[in-house]
């Protein structure tokens, strides 16, 4: 019982990972806490549906559509508002992105109904002995994986990658080295929301979906990067895991209904003792 | 000044209004202003699904109250809210209902937790509440005397499960439970049962509202091996338990769910993985309840496409007891209005309805049905079974 269960926290966990490290990126380039990250993820979750309901596609497919649509957005909304408020006190830009999440929320109530909607497109398990392992999440977590080692690759190994770390560690420093913050900034913002958009296509062929579910999803993504430490981005790989393993192993020893608080209580206690989380903050 | 001639023409209009009032008397026309009725329903948020369903109930019941004439010769409107399926919400907006937008009179939210809130309102105000889709038997019992239920209490919501369970020779239980007050209940009140019954309980367990990730409770279910498995549900946890019994290859004999599974949308997310499922329902349209049958018509001819359950049913059915009751006391004064519902004793599409002195349903029955082919088949109880259950339920690698 114990090992399927570390299995199930292993496979929400990476999906968890993914996600936070979009909004890893975005704390860290411009200090905002971007409370319409889960939001974006809704997005992405409905691309793969509409994906698959109108094309009848592979859903795993959407992934080319999700992202490059959700990297759109992102850069849309770093354009035209979030890049008003990165410099002023983090209130306001908590306020803004709080906005835009209720705006789209409701857009997606009035486009596409609050209606529960689902990809049924591999229900079921492989029966390994005792275990059993969730085809969909078997499938999602390789795409989690995957995509969250190129992210985490780009984001180390290339120039823009580096320019982004650079961003992160100093603005005004990496501003006089000749880097083009604000591009950094939308670049940054754009590749977390493509983050979030394929977190939420393979949520889509997990979990049913409907317009609310992403608000769970920010705060996940919060409690992972606060764990891993914020704006340190190996930080919200291993936070990621954490929590999946924590919620799925406290719902087994403990309650289910406990099993959120136990999240949160682990959240307090990190604080507590490493304030700058797990690894430690910003990225030195 | 008005010139002769535009008054000839204003004669002209009376004219044609009299005439068209003689030529066409069944089209009602309405003198005073409206009565308006007011409610709160989830049209957003977990529970949307079914409060849209209610929702209908409700229009449809306005629908055909002004055909026939409205209410003490008044048309009858709703103002209604959306409580976001929220119980804080909806007591916010049954304030605003009676002490802003002053309704003449109330209908019930969606679900059990939203109208225990909300019952602490109305009860303030003198306003009666008939509370279609509250079926917690702790709201009434409370004391309050402006509040009256509709369909069966929760208790009972898995007496066919486990009494199918029972005469099959089934031994063991679980449940698990959306941690809410009206699936709280069912759990209460399955337990009870299966004990009588003769059925051992031998998990249960709550899961927050708005939970999507069932792996860990339903590994603990599983290592429980149940012969029979019970989920007190509504509709989205309904959807993601079944779907993940099959991707943790859950397989008891018997599986049921309390509300949700007797949508026809379970059906349309779930497909194939929905065969077997066991639901417990107040009301299904094929039920020789009186005027069911014209009920059903309309309403898929009202909302051609629409899902249609036992929420609108019931709304359409609480409703209508609403109207009845003004019309027999002949007022909107609230106090009347609550004598007269406290002494009705009819059958509505929906069922029976009679209640107790603290608006406790005692009239109503419970039926269980089983997904077959993608159709609902009632399969308890005896008397109103459409068809025999399909047991028992087959190994997830076997279908």
């Amino acid at each position: 019982m114990v090992g399927q269960v570390v299995i199930s926290g292993l496979l929400a966990g990476a999906l968890y990972s993914l996600v936070a490290l979009g909004l890893a990126l975005i704390f860290g380039v411009m200090r905002v806490i971007n409370i319409a990250h889960g939001t974006i993820l809704m997005l992405g979750a409905y691309t793969t549906f509409w994906w698959f309901h109108l094309l009848g596609v592979n859903p795993y497919l959407s992934l080319l559509a999700s992202m490059p649509l959700m990297f759109l957005l992102g850069l849309l909304l770093q354009r035209t508002l979030v890049t008003r408020v990165v410099d002023a006190p983090e209130l306001s830009s908590l306020l803004l992105t709080f906005g835009i999440s209720i705006a789209l929320v409701n857009i997606a109530q009035l486009a596409f109904t609050s209606d529960l909607r689902s990809v049924e497109f591999l229900t079921g398990a492989f029966l390994v002995g005792p275990i059993a392992l969730s085809k969909s999440r078997l499938i999602s977590f390789a795409f989690a994986v995957t995509i969250t080692l190129l992210a985490f690759w780009f984001i180390q190994k290339t120039k823009l990658g580096k320019a982004i770390r650079a961003t992160s560690q100093n603005s005004e420093v990496a501003m006089i080295c000749g880097i083009n913050v604000p591009r950094i900034r939308l670049y940054a913002f754009g590749i977390a929301s493509a983050l979030a958009g394929a977190g939420g296509s393979l949520v889509a062929v997990m979990f049913a979906i409907q317009p609310e579910m992403g608000q769970v999803y920010t705060f996940k993504s919060f409690l992972v990067i606060v764990l891993g430490g914020a704006g340190n981005y190996p930080g919200a790989l291993l936070g990621g895991m954490l929590l999946g393993l924590v919620e799925q192993l406290s719902s087994l020893f403990l309650t289910t209904q406990l099993s959120e608080a136990v999240a949160y209580v682990l959240l307090v206690l990190v604080l507590l003792v490493r304030p700058s989380g797990l690894l430690g903050g910003r990225e030195r | 000044m008005k010139t002769a001639k535009q008054l000839g023409t204003a004669n002209q209009w009376i004219l044609l209004l009299c005439l068209s009032l003689v030529l066409f008397p069944w089209q009602p026309v309405f003198a005073q202003a409206p009565i308006k009725i007011g409610a709160s329903l989830s049209l957003t948020g977990s529970y949307a699904a079914l409060g849209q369903n209610q929702h209908r109930g409700y229009q449809l019941c306005t629908k055909h109250a002004n055909e026939k004439g409205g209410v003490l010769g008044r048309k009858v409107e709703f103002v209604l809210y959306d409580d976001q399926s929220l119980p804080a919400t909806g007591v916010r907006l049954y304030e605003r209902l009676i002490t802003q937008d002053k309704v003449d009179a109330i209908m019930g939210p969606y679900s059990s937790a939203i109208t225990e809130a909300v019952a602490n309102v109305n009860e303030r105000y003198k306003m009666p509440m008939v509370a279609p889709m509250a079926s917690t038997t702790a709201i009434f019992r409370k004391g309050r005397k402006f509040i009256f239920m509709v369909q069966s209490a929760a208790e009972v919501y898995l007496e066919g499960l486990i009494d199918m369970a029972a005469k099959r020779g089934l031994k063991s239980v679980a449940i698990i439970n959306e941690d809410t007050l009206f699936p709280k209940a069912t759990v209460q009140g399955t337990i009870d049962l299966a004990k009588k019954k003769g059925l051992q309980v031998v998990f249960v367990e709550g899961y927050p509202k708005g939970n999507t990730d069932f792996s860990a409770i339903l590994t603990k279910v599983r290592a429980a091996s149940p012969d029979v498995f019970g989920a007190a549900t509504y509709f989205d946890d309904a959807v993601a338990i079944t779907r993940q019994m099959k991707e943790l290859n859950v397989n008891p004999k018997m599986y049921g769910v309390t509300v949700g599974g007797d949508l026809p949308k379970f059906y349309e997310l779930l497909g194939k993985n929905a065969e077997f499922v066991y639901g417990a329902t107040q009301w299904e349209p094929e039920l020789p309840y009186p005027g069911a049958k014209e009920f059903t018509e309309s309403y898929k001819k009202e909302f051609s496409g629409a899902d249609l359950s036992y929420h609108s049913a019931g709304g359409y059915a609480g409703c209508q007891i609403l109207v009845e009751a003004i019309k027999r006391a002949r007022s909107l004064d609230g106090e009347k209005i609550r004598a007269e519902i406290a002494k009705l004793d009819t059958t509505t599409v929906y069922g029976g309805f009679k209640v107790d002195e603290g608006g406790f349903q005692i009239s109503h029955k419970m039926v269980m049905f089983q997904w077959q082919n993608g159709k609902k088949v009632i399969v308890w109880p005896d008397e109103l079974a459409g068809g025999k259950a399909r047991f028992p339920t087959p190994q997830w690698s076997q279908r």
